[in-house]
């Protein structure tokens, strides 16, 4: 029998997740499949015309640098933001604006956008931070509302008909993705590093402790407010490089693409699929839900279903998979060690 | 100064319809403690109905709501049953349910996307394009009506919330949830009927947006969004704070788009909200929010 | 057979863990009964596992032969019992008025409402003052009595209170230990938890000792007030006993 007595006034917080060092194995698993990545763009040489594949995997890259990076806040914190593709947006329109204006290329402001949108995380943070659970969610719609609304009235950024990229010219067709692919893939590796190391960081276990219960949180002296919107903060770094080489490579920017609530919801329900709160869970998340969109659009077109089928994976997911995929094979003790970062 | 009130004016027989709009989303807030994102995309929901009604068997749109307020009921109690009652008195509730609800309105927009197309539809009944005249001052008569049936509508379901029985029950589960299961209130069954009700205010909305304004199905988030703010301004789960928020945000934007133009008034609203979220976190009317 | 058994139960919140851990009771009718322990034992859970709040894992609950264990807050207050929790739950905005009607919420009959409600207002003559006011208005004591009011209502035949002196300073405490032997006098049964031991064991005629989910020790309550092993490991010593008082 044993001696502790549990308060029936507080919840025992769920301590079974320990943070154990990476083994041997899931070492040589990350070397082996980063090598794959690296050279994959090489077969290109040797098998030729695999651009649509070079497409889907640089587009995947950002989707799990942007995934990661939301479950920072999202994940870690407990804090949903609808509207983390201003981030996006911000990142996307200040290397556009360089090298529209400037004619630097965004590969190399790319990480000053990723910085700069860093900033205006931390200054919105500021404010939106002060309000809680739903409260906060309604201020992160209505920044995306306002920043679009912005953007659409902008004439230097072009307003609604946005700006269009002068494309790179230099580069053969064959050769053409490389950059974009090298790029995205570093940016990927960026943040689900950066994710990690916030999951096995103090910082990290106090972002935890603020997403289970904030009021216990700051009374056991964790800085809930700094820790908060440093958190806000970082999800915006790689989310606003990874729109500044996205403008780029779509060679155009517009307001209508890049602020639409539609994508925030995408980007929640990649990460909830795959596991809020997990380090594996976003990057699993958003190679599943590319794959079921492709074959969605495949085989439904471009019609208005894709709407119906994100928001009703979404909602089953939430009811019977509130963990995601990571979570509830953890719960269960089936998780794979490939799967297991936390 | 008389086109300051003409202004005014024009601000304030649109206030009564947000109103409408943002009581529907307060009271399910208010008892259930979810913030229902798909409110808006319900209020679509009822549009397409009033339109269709309208154009196909020329019932006139503010006489819908005898068909969108009860249909809409019904759709809520149905909403309810398939997706929030499963949910209910679990630990994650609160947030879950938030997304939940987003799901929801990415479903129904889908769907209206689907089955209607992305036209832009309005109703035009005559008194959408007529004016009526008080003095030196012109009200848009449909917006005037609207406005009018919205508040008989609101002073209903203050009577109702006031003095029935279900009514106390549904109050008493606002202000205290566990008191109200304490004296017997079920309320599971008051959150679904609570939820009912904000969708056929959810209708009634719909029918006056009908035309109002034109909609199509991807409307609703700039609908949300507002109306989101607004509850925000007012307080999260007052009824007497989005009655606030209404009429504060439906002044100031007909102000800012007089004076600036029509393109920056829904900015009001956004900026409104960042504001009060510096000055007074909680809202006008609400109480501190506890984590 | 007593008037209402616990028999074995083991009951917890959400899937948490059991905080009951095998607990039996029997409860007489017409007695006062005081259950003492440590934070955490169980009491309030025990009290919300008999009136519906809570539905018990393993074991019964039966009150008059009848098992309650299925039952809604509802069936199990318009069978008799009542209960007034720790943080008296009122209903703020509503006026002491509303709230006692709130109480009597499972009642269709207005007419017996009204009478109810007037035989409370009677019982506190300082409700029936401040009547038309809202429940947040009121004081800590004034709202016990609400809360305590509230709960008579209905009429009830058992009555359990969730540590009603809490945060009371002492006279008002008094005052709701008063009125519970009014209370008992009426020939109420009566399950009180206290904190305050000393006080709570003392308008009681038996006690029980909860701890760890399980009830350890019960009694006649004079006894358990002068055993010196719960004296000391419950009921704090003489000296400190004198400085909660003056909190």
């Amino acid at each position: 029998m044993s001696e502790t007595l549990v308060s029936n006034e507080v919840k025992p917080m769920r301590t079974t997740e320990s943070l154990k060092k990476p083994s041997r194995r899931q070492k040589v698993f990350l070397a082996v499949l980063l090598l794959l990545l690296f050279t994959y763009p090489l077969m290109q040489f040797v098998v030729g015309g695999l651009n649509y594949w070079l497409h889907m995997l640089l587009y995947t890259f950002m989707y799990i640098a942007m995934a990661s990076s939301w479950n920072i806040i999202g994940g870690y914190a407990g804090y949903t933001s609808l509207g983390h593709n201003v981030f996006f947006a911000v990142g996307g329109y200040f290397t556009g604006v360089l090298l529209v204006y400037f004619d630097v290329s965004p590969f190399i402001t790319a990480p000053l956008a990723g910085l700069v949108s860093m900033a205006f995380g931390l200054l919105v943070g500021l404010i939106s931070l002060r309000t809680r659970g739903p409260a906060f969610i309604i201020s992160t719609i209505a920044l995306v509302m306002l920043v679009k609304i912005t953007f659409d009235n902008w004439d230097y950024i072009g307003g609604t008909n946005g700006m269009t990229m002068p494309p790179i010219l230099s580069i053969s067709l064959d050769l053409v993705k490389f950059p974009f692919y090298y790029y995205m893939l570093l940016i990927a590796i960026g943040a689900v590093y950066m994710s990690y190391r916030v999951r096995h960081s103090k910082f990290g276990l106090g972002l935890r402790a603020i997403s289970q219960d904030e009021i216990k949180a700051e009374v056991a002296g964790i800085p809930t407010n700094y820790y908060k919107i440093l958190a806000f903060g970082i999800s915006g770094l790689f989310v606003g490089m990874a729109g500044g080489i996205w403008g780029y490579y779509l060679t155009y920017l517009k307001p209508n693409i890049f602020l639409l609530i539609i994508l925030a919801a995408q980007l929640v329900l990649m990460t909830v699929l795959g596991g809020k709160g997990t380090v594996a869970g976003p990057v699993v998340g958003a190679i599943l839900f590319i794959a079921i969109n492709e074959f969605f659009v495949a085989n439904l077109g471009f019609t208005e279903l894709n709407i119906v089928a994100t928001g009703l994976i979404l909602a089953l997911v939430l009811i019977f998979f509130p963990l995601g995929i990571v979570g509830t094979l953890r719960e269960r003790g089936k998780l794979p060690p490939f799967l297991d970062w936390d | 100064m008389s086109q300051f009130v003409q202004v005014l004016l024009f601000g304030l027989t649109l206030g009564g319809v947000y109103a409408l709009m943002a009581s529907g989303l307060t009271l399910v807030f208010g008892v259930m403690r979810i913030v229902n994102i798909a409110h808006a995309a319900f209020m679509i929901i009822a549009a397409y109905i009033a339109f269709f009604a309208f154009t196909i068997y020329n019932i006139d749109p503010i006489l819908s709501i005898f068909i969108t307020m009860p249909v809409m009921f019904f759709v809520g109690i149905a909403v309810y049953w398939l997706f929030f009652a499963r949910i209910e008195g679990t630990a994650r509730a609160g947030e879950l349910t938030v997304l939940l609800t987003f799901a929801l309105a990415l479903m129904v927009e889908g769907l209206l996307g689907y089955f209607f197309s992305n036209i832009y539809r309005s109703a035009n009944p005559p008194y959408a394009t007529q004016a009526l005249h008080f003095g030196p001052y012109i009200l848009s008569a449909g917006q005037f009506y609207a406005t009018l049936l919205s508040i008989g509508l609101i002073v209903l379901l203050w009577a109702f919330l006031k003095y029935s029985r279900i009514g106390y029950a549904i109050r008493a589960t606002m202000q205290n949830i566990s008191a109200a299961q304490v004296v017997g209130v079920n309320v599971e069954r008051m959150s679904m009927i609570a939820f009912g009700i904000g969708m056929a205010l959810a209708g009634a909305s719909g029918s006056m947006m009908s035309f109002l304004f034109t909609f199509y199905p991807g409307k609703h988030w700039e609908w949300i969004a507002i109306l989101l703010a607004l509850i925000v301004l007012g307080g999260m789960g007052s009824l007497v704070g989005a009655l606030a928020g209404a009429f504060i945000l439906a002044i100031s934007s007909a102000l800012v788009s007089y004076y600036y133009g029509p393109t920056w008034s829904p900015i009001t609203f956004f900026l409104a909200l960042f504001i009060i979220l510096l000055v007074r976190p909680q809202g006008l009317f609400g109480k501190k929010m506890e984590a | 057979m007593a008037l209402l058994e616990v028999d074995d139960i083991r009951a917890g919140y959400g899937d948490g863990p059991d905080i009951l851990q095998g607990l039996s009771m029997a409860i007489e009718q017409g007695k006062t009964y005081c259950i003492i322990g440590p934070n955490g034992a169980g009491k309030s859970t025990l009290l919300k596992a008999i009136c519906g709040l809570l539905h018990p894992r393993e074991g019964n609950v039966t009150f008059k032969g009848e098992v309650l264990n299925k039952l809604r807050t509802d069936e199990i207050l318009r069978r008799g019992i009542s209960f007034v929790p720790q943080d008296r739950s009122l209903f703020p905005d509503m006026t002491v008025k509303e709230n006692l009607r709130m109480g009597g919420y499972i009642l269709r009959d207005s007419k017996e409402l009204e009478a109810s409600i007037k035989e409370v207002l009677v019982m506190f003559p300082i409700l029936e003052e401040r009547s038309s006011q809202q429940a947040k208005t009121l004081s800590g004591g004034q709202q016990q009595m609400l809360a305590i009011g509230r709960a008579l209502v209905l009429r009830p035949e058992v009555i359990m209170l969730d540590e009603p002196s809490l945060g009371l300073a002492p006279k008002i405490a008094q005052f709701i230990f008063d009125t519970i032997a009014q209370l008992k006098d009426a020939g109420m049964t009566i399950i009180l938890v206290e904190q305050n031991a000393r006080k709570g064991l003392e308008c009681a005629e038996w006690g029980c000792v909860l701890d760890l989910g399980i009830n350890r020790f019960e009694g006649p309550s004079n006894t358990i007030l002068s055993d010196p092993r719960i004296q000391e490991l419950y009921l704090g010593s003489q000296k400190q006993d004198r400085q909660e008082e003056t909190v």
